[in-house]
């Protein structure tokens, strides 16, 4: 279980999460909506230890996440998936995905080629063009890999950073499922950060809204998605 | 002041002479690095090009020393913007590496053509004497203090010159490249012409300084080596890289320092082999913590200077 | 005739050496960002140390191994001692300025070089030293002619040859290998990916400190050790990795080539004099046609 209490994250003078504290259940979907500029992104990148807050304590089943080095926090069993620049262009699809059991590699040769066979059974477009460089790989094909690179080493908690962003809304379908699969056969822990309130609530246990970088809301997710003057007041639909 | 001086040994006198040669050529650092950002190695090159040039004139044209010594920065200027036009393409290690190598070219081309560079065989220059009319003013100075007296109105010369840069428009052009390139570019400032600008302006400073440099005996391949530029740049970070008062700072450190350490460990009985490089060793450690600890030098975040 | 040939096994050794100092650079430019002008004077202090080992009685191979050894420890104490605290430094007035970030560690740099040449002059005098190679430095005689290149130039040969695969394979199948590129290419992801990119940047040091005392000694022999000597190496093995592109390993490889046969026809065909000038020559050139080099990547134009 993931504990934030309190946590204050700024750039500069900038305040990007002021005191946000959620928790996000064991194997449930968690998903963050809000706005641009909410502090979803900042959320994920403090708990996994790209940014340091100000205040406030992240713990995961008990130990404090905060002053951890980013690869050590993976290796606490958490991954993220940052937006944008996710996978390394100039490496292969292979290559990306190895990179993401790296650390395991001496302990867990065999569970390794197991989840990345399993990896490959989830998205196949990958098993095709796994010796490309995934600089060439389409929009869609590159978040696969990316599921994929945080996936290969079994994490216990995803940290998945809007993974519509600019996919066709069948290729946004196909990926979140496969979240939503996931989550339900092996007990996965998601927190899901998107843009796309709808989508992101239909597979979603629970529901926080960020504005400004305060909780506006944190309900479980149908009775988010029906609370229809939160949705206009925040959301604006 | 004076007076003060003209009691040192004549050692120390012509450290002065020193100091103040290198205090030009450090403003010529200053003036590249610390206020444009551009880090150039190539800073003894182009005090090769004002001493060679210099020395040619004074030899070959038995030009007076007060003309020649000027022509230094002419020479200096020409070398510098030829320089700059390569170099204003350039920025960070590949800048560094380029100037890197002119720093080690320059000095070959004396050798490869020695009929007119007479390669190894160094042309001799000198001050001379003092005039008449100075000695019935001020008394015969030793050699040294005559050097110091020639260096100084050129010192003074630099000072006058670079202080008004430095609080002139051009530099906070400059200045403004050197913090925000892009945002200058966009707002209509040309950046590679002020590159080559101020190439050129801190190349003549450099020529100048290489032109007192060499007339304190002889000007040859070797006179100018890559460690005068490291010399310089050295002196400039320690002293603090963007200030006049840094600078002077800066020569003083890079002049006294060797002779200060020596005082130290006088009562220690090192070996010859460690006494004699122990000063390097300082220099390059003090250098280090320096960049790494206060890279603005000593001046650096004092009141000493005027502007950023 | 027998002048080119000269010319050609010249520039294939020398190259060979010249493509192991531009692959040191390259692996600290991906790996820390820098480039290291201080590498060759880590060279010449390995170098130094293997060379008291031999006037001690010791054999060339030990001292062989202690120099590139430490090479490695000389680079991972670098990162360490100077380096990382660098990149750690908070920001101030001076490094609030793009260019003086970029000027900050050339300088450190050069300062380290400073007093590696300085330490040359305080533990052994900065002595000129002979360095003898335990292979024939006269041409092989074959047929009742001497051949323009040495047993020596074989063992240049088949040690960079050897080196150049190892690395290759390093690279390409390894998992520290792998992590090695990602850090480089990728910091941050590297570190969503669980890879320690601390210790990544260390071995980068340490393998290119390596690599440049392995090319420290197979220089030394045909010319003498000084504190000086491979500042020239150091100019070669910089141009010759712009040329290849500073971020491309096969690059550097080709570049030192280049740069070996551009200096041998220079050396033969010109004068020795000339190679400062043909050097600059190549680098001006290469920065003003094709800054990014031959095989570099177009992101990383710092030009």
């Amino acid at each position: 279980m993931l504990e934030v209490r309190d946590l204050t994250t700024s750039y500069g003078s900038v305040v990007a999460l002021n005191s946000v504290s959620l928790t996000v259940v064991e194997s449930k979907i968690t998903t963050v909506i809000g706005a641009n500029g909410a502090g979803k992104s900042t959320l994920l990148r403090t708990i996994s230890g790209l940014e340091k807050p100000a205040s406030g304590s992240v713990t995961w089943n008990g130990e404090s996440l905060l002053g951890k080095r980013p690869e050590e926090i993976v290796r606490m069993g958490i991954a993220h998936v940052p937006e944008g620049h996710a996978v390394i262009s100039a490496l292969t699809v292979e290559e990306n995905i190895s990179m993401g059991a790296l650390f395991r590699r001496r302990t867990h040769k065999n569970d390794i080629a197991q989840a990345t066979e399993e990896l490959y059974t989830l998205f196949p477009r990958l098993l095709e063009r796994r010796k490309q460089l995934a600089g060439t790989l389409s929009g869609g094909e590159r978040q696969m890999l990316a599921i994929s690179r945080a996936l290969v080493s079994r994490p216990s908690l995803l940290l998945l950073d809007e993974p519509s962003l600019g996919l066709a809304p069948l290729v946004v379908e196909q990926i979140i499922d496969s979240i939503n699969v996931l989550s339900q056969k092996t007990g996965l822990t998601v927190l899901l950060v998107e843009q796309n309130a709808n989508t992101a609530l239909s597979v979603a246990d629970y529901g926080v809204l960020l504005s400004l970088g305060k909780v506006a809301a944190y309900l479980p997710a149908d009775e988010l998605k029906a609370d229809a003057s939160l949705r206009a007041a925040y959301l604006g639909y | 002041m004076f007076l003060a001086a003209s009691s040192f040994e004549p050692y120390n006198q012509g450290q002065l002479a020193v100091t103040l040669t290198l205090f030009i050529g450090i403003l010529s650092i200053v003036i590249l690095t610390g206020i444009s950002g551009q880090i150039s190695l190539g800073q003894s090159a182009l005090m090769a090009v004002g001493g060679y040039s210099t020395a040619l004139m004074i030899i070959n044209l038995s030009m007076s020393l007060w003309i020649a010594i000027p022509l230094s920065i002419i020479s200096g200027g020409v070398a510098g913007l030829l320089l700059g036009t390569v170099a204003a393409r350039l920025s960070g290690p590949y800048l560094a590496g380029t100037t890197l190598v002119v720093a080690l070219a320059i000095p070959s081309i004396a050798t490869r053509f020695d009929s007119i560079f007479k390669g190894d065989e160094v042309l001799e220059v000198d001050v001379g004497y003092p005039p008449a009319w100075f000695v019935r003013a001020f008394g015969d100075p030793t050699y040294e203090m005559w050097q110091f007296y020639v260096a100084l109105p050129f010192a003074l010369l630099a000072l006058f010159f670079a202080s008004n840069l430095l609080l002139s428009r051009s530099g906070r052009v400059w200045r403004s490249i050197r913090d925000h390139e892009i945002a200058s570019a966009l707002a209509g400032v040309k950046v590679s012409r002020q590159k080559v600008f101020v190439f050129t302006i801190s190349a003549s400073f450099a020529g100048l300084a290489g032109a007192l440099y060499g007339l304190r005996g002889s000007v040859g391949p070797s006179t100018y080596p890559t460690s005068l530029s490291l010399l310089l740049l050295t002196g400039a970070i320690l002293g603090g890289i963007r200030s006049i008062a840094g600078a002077f700072i800066g020569s003083v450190l890079v002049v006294f320092l060797p002779d200060w350490i020596d005082l130290a460990v006088h009562s220690f009985e090192l070996s010859e082999q460690v006494s004699n490089y122990l000063p390097a060793l300082v220099g390059g450690i003090l250098l280090i913590l320096t960049v790494v600890l206060n890279p603005a030098g000593v001046a650096g975040g004092s009141h000493l200077h005027k502007h950023k | 005739m027998d002048t080119l040939l000269a010319a050609l096994f010249t520039g294939t050794s020398r190259g060979a050496i010249y493509a192991l100092v531009a692959m040191g650079l390259v692996l600290v430019w991906r790996g820390a960002g820098i480039v290291n002008f201080a590498q060759m004077g880590q060279a010449m202090f390995s170098t130094y140390i293997a060379s008291s080992l031999i006037m001690n009685g010791y054999s060339y191979w030990l001292a062989f191994f202690v120099a590139i050894a430490a090479g490695a420890l000389l680079g991972v104490f670098l990162d360490l001692a100077v380096m990382r605290p660098l990149s750690n430094k908070k920001q101030t007035e001076l490094l609030s300025s793009a260019s003086m970030r970029a000027a900050v560690p050339v300088i450190a740099s050069l300062g380290i070089l400073g007093v590696l040449q300085a330490l040359a002059g305080v533990f052994w005098a900065a002595e000129e030293r002979g360095f003898q190679a335990p292979f024939a430095q006269e041409g092989y005689t074959i047929a009742g002619r001497v051949m323009p290149f040495t047993s020596f130039d074989l063992f240049v040969m088949s040690v960079v040859t050897f080196t150049l695969i190892l690395t290759v394979l390093f690279f390409k199948k390894t998992g520290v290998g792998l992590a090695m590129r990602a850090s480089a290419l990728d910091q941050e992801v590297a570190k969503l990916s669980g890879i320690r990119t601390n210790g990544v940047r260390a071995l980068s040091w340490a393998i290119s400190g390596a690599a440049s005392s392995l090319a420290g000694l197979l220089l030394t022999p045909t010319s003498n050790l000084s504190p000086y000597t491979l500042d020239l190496a150091l100019i070669i093995g910089f141009t010759a990795a712009v040329v290849g592109g500073l971020d491309s390993l096969p690059g550097s490889v080709i570049g030192g080539f280049i740069l070996g046969f551009v200096i041998s026809f220079v050396n033969y065909y010109l004068t020795p004099e000339d190679i400062y000038l043909a050097i600059l020559a190549v680098l001006v050139f290469v920065l003003v046609v094709r800054p990014r080099g031959i095989l570099g990547g177009k992101d990383t134009r710092r030009v």
